[in-house]
């Protein structure tokens, strides 16, 4: 009786979404696709006489931009950049991840770490920066180093808690057919806690982005961030308008690998989401 | 008489772990700023403290704080006001969701540090320029999340206020805002935290009044006692907004379905 109305909203959701859909779809798409492209256009010729010190002509910019990245300073500027940033951030999701494991199973454990990694989460990441500056100085290792300490709470405190959220019912069944400690991890607690996992690693992934800029910002002579600050300050704003835009490019990529990986691991998950949800 | 003896325990034991847990970190610190005090930038305990006391008692610091947390909170306020405005007109009608699509799918993954050099060069290091930072860096998410919301909203139930002859004026007021007020809510507090890190990052490296600044000050001038100040009471205001963020969630939207299950 109950489920009856629940049933005839969503036929008429669908339907009314497959009708709409249908008649309107050639105008949306070019919507889709013209919206953009005319954007891109009105900035390119708005700006082609721009006399606007701030708002340089998008040409220029462009040209810069060739200049600057292909291929001149590619290997000695952006590759150290995305290296630290890459590395870091394996390195975070690696302890970050059996860390969260680790005080997810022992409840001695979790009780002991869960103040201080409280505390520490709630400081704003970059706030940590002056202070591996102040200790450990301003060396290449201490940057990876001040990334992946930032970088390593959201996926460490989203692990924690996808392992403890663990099916109990599942548990007991694992345990009802003698699974080892070892098989448990591998088959139930990892696969539970993955789509947590996934979720907190995207914040870790922005927020290792944001720290390795700056990172840079912070009187690094080399680097996307460094370069892009220091064209700030010579008021170089063609060179700045440059950083930008690959910095610009270079968060949207990583955002794009993270998540085709995370289609990728969890295509069990989004797909049952999806059949679950088309009932 | 003993299940309640039982969870009293089991209450007490996080605690007291907690406390054990803080007590190690504090040894540990003492002991590896006796170890490498020859350089002094590791400060011991009571020094920082002192820091903090000193701190506490300049107006000056006070006024950073109010500064800092200022700033968060009006880009907060804008980035709501915008944001929502966007998310309900894109999560509304789908002209505009295909027109922006592209354009913010580009826009919401890039983090706002990005266009913090734009920003000092236009506005200077102000408070006008954290403000700026701190909208840019939440407006979309709160956008998209609203977007999200609106069209989570059930249609029957947009058709039957059309029915009963509401103005669309009306609609949005009492059905597309209240049935989206969950997504927008979270979206909202878990903004909250970012805008406090935009508020110190434009004061560390755009120079924008606040605590940011002055950690800036403090490293230039070698004064690792006041770094680790600094950092404590930005850990302290981290706490602070994320709590209240989390009660005035709670306290505005208790009425929805979705908060009264459970607790």
């Amino acid at each position: 009786m109950s489920t009856a109305p629940v049933t005839s909203t969503t036929v008429i959701r669908t339907a009314a979404k497959a009708k709409r859909a249908r008649s309107r779809r050639p105008m949306l798409l070019a919507l889709e696709i013209g919206v953009p492209v005319l954007l891109l256009l009105a900035w390119w010729f708005g700006s082609l006489n721009s006399t606007d010190p701030f708002f340089p002509p998008l040409r220029d910019i462009v040209a810069e931009f060739q200049r600057l990245w292909l291929f001149d300073k590619f290997a000695s500027d952006v590759l150290p950049s995305i290296g630290n940033f890459v590395l870091a951030y394996l390195i975070a999701c690696a302890i970050g991840i059996s860390l969260g494991i680790l005080l997810g199973l022992s409840k001695p454990l979790f009780w002991i770490l869960d103040p201080i990694v409280q505390f520490v989460r709630s400081i704003p990441a970059v706030a940590l920066l002056p202070i591996f500056i102040a200790t450990m100085g301003f060396g290449n290792e201490v940057r990876v180093f001040a990334i992946a300490l930032a970088s390593i709470f959201p996926v460490l405190i989203s692990t924690i808690d996808g392992v403890r959220a663990a099916e109990p019912l599942l548990l007991e069944t694992a345990r009802v057919y003698r699974l080892t400690r070892w098989e448990r991890l591998r088959d139930i607690y990892i696969p539970a806690a993955s789509p947590q996992i996934f979720a907190g690693a995207l914040v870790s992934l922005q927020v290792a982005f944001i720290v390795m800029i700056t990172s840079e910002m912070m009187g690094a002579a080399r680097g996307i961030g460094a370069l892009t600050l220091l064209a700030q300050g010579s008021f170089d704003v063609k060179g700045m308008w440059a950083g930008i835009v690959l910095l610009g490019i270079l968060g949207y990529l990583a955002n794009l690998v993270f998540t085709l990986v995370r289609r990728r691991a969890l295509a069990w998950y989004l797909g049952a989401q999806k059949a679950a949800s088309a009932d | 008489m003993k299940p309640s003896r039982r969870t009293g325990r089991i209450a007490a034991a996080p605690i007291l772990f907690g406390a054990l847990g803080i007590v190690l970190l504090l040894v540990a610190w003492q002991w590896g700023s006796t170890r490498v005090t020859s350089e002094g930038a590791l400060p011991a305990i009571p020094i920082v403290a002192q820091a903090l006391g000193g701190l506490f008692a300049e107006g000056a610091f006070w006024t950073d704080v109010l500064l800092t947390l200022g700033i968060a909170l009006l880009g907060w306020a804008i980035a709501a006001v915008v944001g929502v405005a966007l998310g309900v007109l894109v999560g509304t009608s789908d002209i505009v969701f295909s027109a922006t699509r592209v354009v913010l799918e580009f826009l919401r993954p890039i983090p706002a540090i990005v266009i913090l050099p734009l920003a000092m060069l236009v506005l200077g290091p102000t408070g006008e320029m954290g403000v700026f930072l701190v909208v840019f860096g939440v407006m979309l998410p709160i956008a998209a999340q609203t977007a999200a919301g609106v069209e989570s909203i059930d249609p029957v139930m947009r058709n039957t206020a059309r029915s009963f002859g509401m103005k669309s004026g009306e609609i949005l007021w009492r059905v597309i805002l209240p049935g989206a007020s969950p997504f927008i809510g979270t979206a909202m507090r878990v903004a909250a935290p970012v805008t406090l890190i935009m508020a110190v990052v434009a004061g560390m490296l755009g120079g924008a009044p606040g605590i940011g600044s002055a950690l800036t000050v403090a490293q230039s001038s070698g004064r690792s006692d006041l770094i680790f100040a600094y950092v404590v009471v930005l850990g302290v205001l981290g706490l602070l907004v994320q709590a209240a963020a989390g009660r005035t969630e709670r306290r505005l939207l208790h009425w929805h379905s979705s908060y009264r299950k459970g607790n």
